[in-house]
């Protein structure tokens, strides 16, 4: 059972390391969350299932100089991949144990199936999950309450790891662009400019996407709450808010490794992950690069090369 | 604060298209503007007074000139600030000259846009900071790339005036193209008798290190502390055994090598000294046809070899250098005959270029003097130059002029009546251009004394007839088309950049135009500074030019790093990038981003990990600025919050 050797792991690797992250249950049946294990004891609260949701790489950084432990899935595994490109971690330190992974569920998606009727208990099957609510019970299949990044996703099986849970996995889902940037490329810039002005005047600058994002380095010092230098004003007009999400998008270009916690934690709902994904398929386009997949790789923002194969600035 | 904004009016060239004072009128409306006036040549001596005074008078701390371009006064603007008593950055320029007066004809439009750029000045001016420069030592040795006419001419004069040289030269001895030359216009005296004097004088120079066969692998550093590496390329000859006597060259089995020197008019050996005057003489091997390299075995120069010089296993060696300035002298390239398809360059043995036929002129070249047809080394009657093969063509995007084939050909032609005194020259030519010295009277002196025929007009085709080629051109002055049959024809072939210039602008980081020539600095008062200091230009890198062009750029080059020279110390400019630490994060992306090196990382007292700007290193270029994610890396002077005043300045109003 997955379960229990994730425990045997964790509990092994705790002898080496300060603290292994995994997950728990959260406060009620539909949400997992963090769990910290710094003794033996804590590791009995360790789960696994799709409700596993977030990237626990994101506090990687700030441990840089403790070592540590951390659960990840195929995508939280190219986040580790980043870190190290950019040499926000050091690898000695980190002990990665890596799961196979399915897919996971958007909570979002299920909430919207049960009409956000409390939870009373949720169980799992191979492929399906069965909710039960105070007005009874629904069973949906997992494939149609996947967040995005699953539908996409051709990572299942961790790219880097120390420990891997359980048998690889491996397969591609065919689908390359997602639906949304498929609709977005096919509008005109003024459409396109309308969507965003509907989507960001939502947003109440909460700067929960940038406080999950694990590639947004800035910390306290970001340039959206800074005097000096001063970008952005702290109204809450469309102009500020627009101007953060596009310094949010571009400060990640060649960088998002499109974990989409971004989008899960905003209370808005707005996709803000869609912005950076689309860069990353310029990106690509331009400098041949996929943030996340090799350590080895250099992120082309990180270079400086007076001449770009896919860009023609000279003319000779 | 207390702005005071001085609109000029440079004669007509401003004020002719922009209503100055409405700009002035408009301008004091600007909060924190308290002075604006119009003058009408503000860099004058009474302007730069009216600056000092309306400071004093006007208590102003800020002070905007609406002028020219900055590359043209900012300097000087400075220093009448500072002689005011302000810090020299508490100016700004806004240029409504070269931005505006210069390219817009609509007065209405012109003076609304001069409004902007002031409004825009002013809120700069009201973010600036003071900044201070600080002083370096500065290492007083002279890299010289090149070896040519003008870089030894660069040379001796730094080393006269008491500074150390270093050349570097890519080929094997030093002379450059001069050396190849028979005799120079208008004076036909002997190349190489003018030139091997001053080639010894290099060679002999106690302050001066010659580098032959060398090329510059890296170059790092600034102004005042350069490090360069050497690399001396394998010779396969230790040349601190090698004397020179050439028995090896004598013996060499292999016979067919390309000769660089000849242009290729004949084969050479494969281990060779280029020409007897060569300095360094010492051998080369040229591996590409030593039997030794080439089969595996042979080995007669290291058996002929007197002083046992020969080394088959030699490797390139890399050799730095520590200094202080560079001067570029890398001369330029000639395009190949095969670009030229009409003229049968590279076809028929008949057509040659300028170059080689200076070498059949040559007493030491392969013909020792005696002009010959490379096909049958019959002597030819009849010989035709054809000027601008490959200049002044945009078709083969050459739309430039080569300076001195005009000159060079009337010279040939001249020295082949000397050779053969039965023999008739043609000249096809655009325009004779022939602006120097004794120059216009040289091209007569061929034409009415030497008998040259002088046909106005292009060649279009050049085909074999017979052991004859058919030259046919339009003689535009008769308005026929012409036709000569002749034995030689001479190509006037294009002076292009060398291949690798562009490659060594980027090492140099000084800029080159399209063409792959050096830029100088201002194209009539600084001719030979580039825009990176403490990089001079001299010589045909910069563009084509004759001997004596070349020589006084030398010569002009070496002034300019005498008197940078001049002191101990280097004052650095303080518009340089500096990290705020409290709001570094440590990502260090900075670091792997800056083109000069110049950032490092730094350990705070607190363990945390920042970034740090070396002040001397740093070129100000800003790449950090754009890759730092929360600003926190700023390039003083051009700070995101004072080009974001600027911007709100256009666009907020």
């Amino acid at each position: 059972m997955t379960v229990e050797k994730l425990k045997e792991t964790v509990l092994d690797t705790l002898k080496d390391v300060e603290l292994v992250m995994g997950y728990q249950m959260g406060f009620d049946a539909l949400h997992a969350t963090p769990l910290f294990i710094r003794k033996k004891e804590d590791a009995e609260r360790l789960i696994w299932n799709p409700l596993c949701v977030h990237n626990l790489t994101t506090y990687l950084p700030s441990l840089k100089k403790s070592r540590v432990g951390v659960v990840v899935k195929g995508c939280d595994s190219r986040t580790i991949i980043q870190f190290l490109q950019e040499g926000l971690i050091t690898r000695e330190n980190v002990t990665i144990i890596g799961i196979p992974c399915q897919g996971i569920i958007s909570v979002r998606k299920v909430l919207k199936e049960i009409e956000y009727e409390p939870v009373e208990e949720v169980s799992f099957n191979s492929d399906s999950m069965t909710i039960k609510t105070l007005k009874g019970s629904k069973t949906l299949k997992i494939e149609d309450v996947w967040p995005d990044k699953c539908i996409t996703c051709k990572y299942p099986t961790p790219l880097i790891y120390d420990y891997l849970i359980g048998e690889p996995v491996s397969f591609d889902r065919g689908v390359e662009v997602s639906q949304v940037i498929k609709e977005l490329e096919g509008k005109s810039l003024n459409e396109r400019l309308a969507y965003w002005q509907k989507e960001f005047d939502r947003c109440i600058r909460c700067y929960a996407c940038r406080n999950a994002c694990p590639l947004c380095v800035c910390q306290d010092s970001c340039i959206a709450e800074t005097r000096e230098p001063h970008w952005i004003s702290q109204r809450l007009t469309l102009n500020e808010k627009f101007m953060f999400h596009m310094i949010h998008a571009l400060h990640l270009a060649g960088r998002c490794v499109e974990c989409g916690e971004c989008a899960r934690v905003c209370p808005m709902d707005i996709p803000v992950n869609i912005l950076k994904k689309k860069i990353n398929l310029d990106m690509k386009e331009l400098f041949g690069y996929v943030p996340g997949v090799n350590a080895e790789d250099k992120p082309p923002m990180y270079t400086f090369n007076v001449d770009e194969v896919n860009i023609k600035e000279h003319g000779i | 604060m207390r702005v005071g904004v001085f609109i000029c009016h440079c004669g007509n060239n401003i004020a002719g298209t922009i209503d100055v004072a409405r700009v002035a009128e408009e301008t004091r409306k600007i909060p924190g503007v308290v002075y604006a006036t119009t003058y009408m040549y503000t860099c004058s001596e009474p302007g730069q007074e009216e600056i000092k005074e309306a400071i004093k008078r006007e208590g102003l701390d800020r002070v905007v000139v609406a002028a020219c371009s900055p590359r043209m006064h900012e300097m000087t603007f400075r220093r009448t600030v500072e002689k005011a008593g302000l810090n020299r950055y508490f100016f700004e320029m806004a240029n409504i000259r070269e931005h505006i007066s210069w390219v817009g004809e609509d007065k209405e439009f012109n003076t609304r846009k001069a409004i902007d750029v002031v409004r825009m000045a002013v809120a700069k001016v009201m973010q600036n900071r003071p900044l201070f420069s600080s002083s370096f030592k500065i290492n007083k040795r002279v890299l010289v790339m090149g070896g040519g006419v003008a870089g030894m001419q660069a040379a001796l004069d730094c080393a006269d005036g008491g500074l150390e040289v270093v050349i570097v030269e890519k080929s094997q001895s030093i002379g450059g193209m001069m050396a190849r030359l028979d005799k120079t216009f208008p004076t036909i005296d002997c190349s190489i008798c003018i030139l091997g004097p001053k080639m010894v004088d290099v060679a002999q120079h106690e302050k001066i290190k010659l580098y032959a066969y060398s090329e510059i692998d890296e170059i790092k550093g600034y102004v005042g502390n350069y490090q360069v590496k050497i690399r001396k390329k394998a010779t396969y000859v230790d040349w601190s055994k090698c004397t020179g006597c050439g028995a090896c060259m004598e013996k060499c089995p292999s016979k067919n090598a390309y000769d660089y020197f000849n242009f290729g008019v004949a084969p050479t050996k494969a281990i060779n000294i280029p020409f007897p005057q060569a300095i360094p003489k010492k051998a080369k091997i040229d591996p590409n046809y030593c039997r030794q390299f080439t089969k595996g075995k042979c080995g007669v120069c290291a058996k002929i070899c007197p002083t046992k010089a020969i080394d088959y296993e030699m490797k390139d060696e890399i050799i730095t250098e520590e200094v202080g300035a560079i001067i570029v002298a890398t001369g330029y390239s000639l395009i190949d005959m095969d670009m030229l398809p009409e003229y049968g360059g590279g076809r028929y043995p008949d057509v040659i270029s300028g170059i080689q036929y200076e070498r059949l002129l040559n007493a030491s070249g392969p013909t020792a003097g005696h002009i010959e047809r490379p096909s049958d080394h019959e002597e030819p009657k009849t010989i035709v130059f054809v000027s601008c093969a490959g200049s002044r063509d945009k078709s083969i995007g050459i739309p430039y002029c080569s300076n001195f084939c005009c000159m060079y050909i009337a010279k040939q032609a001249i020295l082949t009546k000397d050779h053969i005194s039965d023999s008739q020259s043609y000249v096809f030519y655009m325009d004779i251009r022939s602006p120097g010295k004794g120059y216009d009277e040289f091209t007569r002196r061929a034409q009415e004394e030497y008998g040259v025929h002088y046909i106005r007009g292009r060649v279009s085709r050049i085909y074999p007839k017979g052991k004859k080629l058919v030259v046919r051109g339009a003689d535009t002055l008769l308005g026929t088309q012409v036709e000569i049959e002749a034995d030689l024809v001479v190509l006037a072939t294009a002076v292009i950049s060398n291949k690798d210039a562009a490659y060594m602008a980027e090492k140099l980081h000084i800029s080159y135009d399209t063409f792959g020539f050096y830029v100088e600095s201002h194209p009539k008062l600084r001719p030979v500074e580039t825009n990176t200091s403490g990089v001079f230009l001299a010589g045909a890198c910069q563009g084509p030019k004759d001997i004596p062009a070349s020589v006084g750029q030398g010569s002009a080059a070496a002034s300019k790093i005498l008197a940078l020279f001049s002191g101990e110390t280097l004052e650095s400019d303080p518009a340089v990038a500096r990290v705020n630490i409290n709001a570094c994060v440590g990502c260090l992306k900075c670091v792997k981003t800056c083109p000069f090196g110049a950032i490092k990382e730094k350990e705070l007292r607190d363990g945390r990990v920042v970034a740090d700007v070396i002040e001397t290193v740093c070129a100000g270029c800003g790449v950090c600025t754009s890759t730092c994610p929360c600003g926190a890396i700023q390039l003083q002077h051009f700070t995101d919050n004072q080009i974001l005043a600027e911007v709100n300045a256009l666009c907020l109003i």
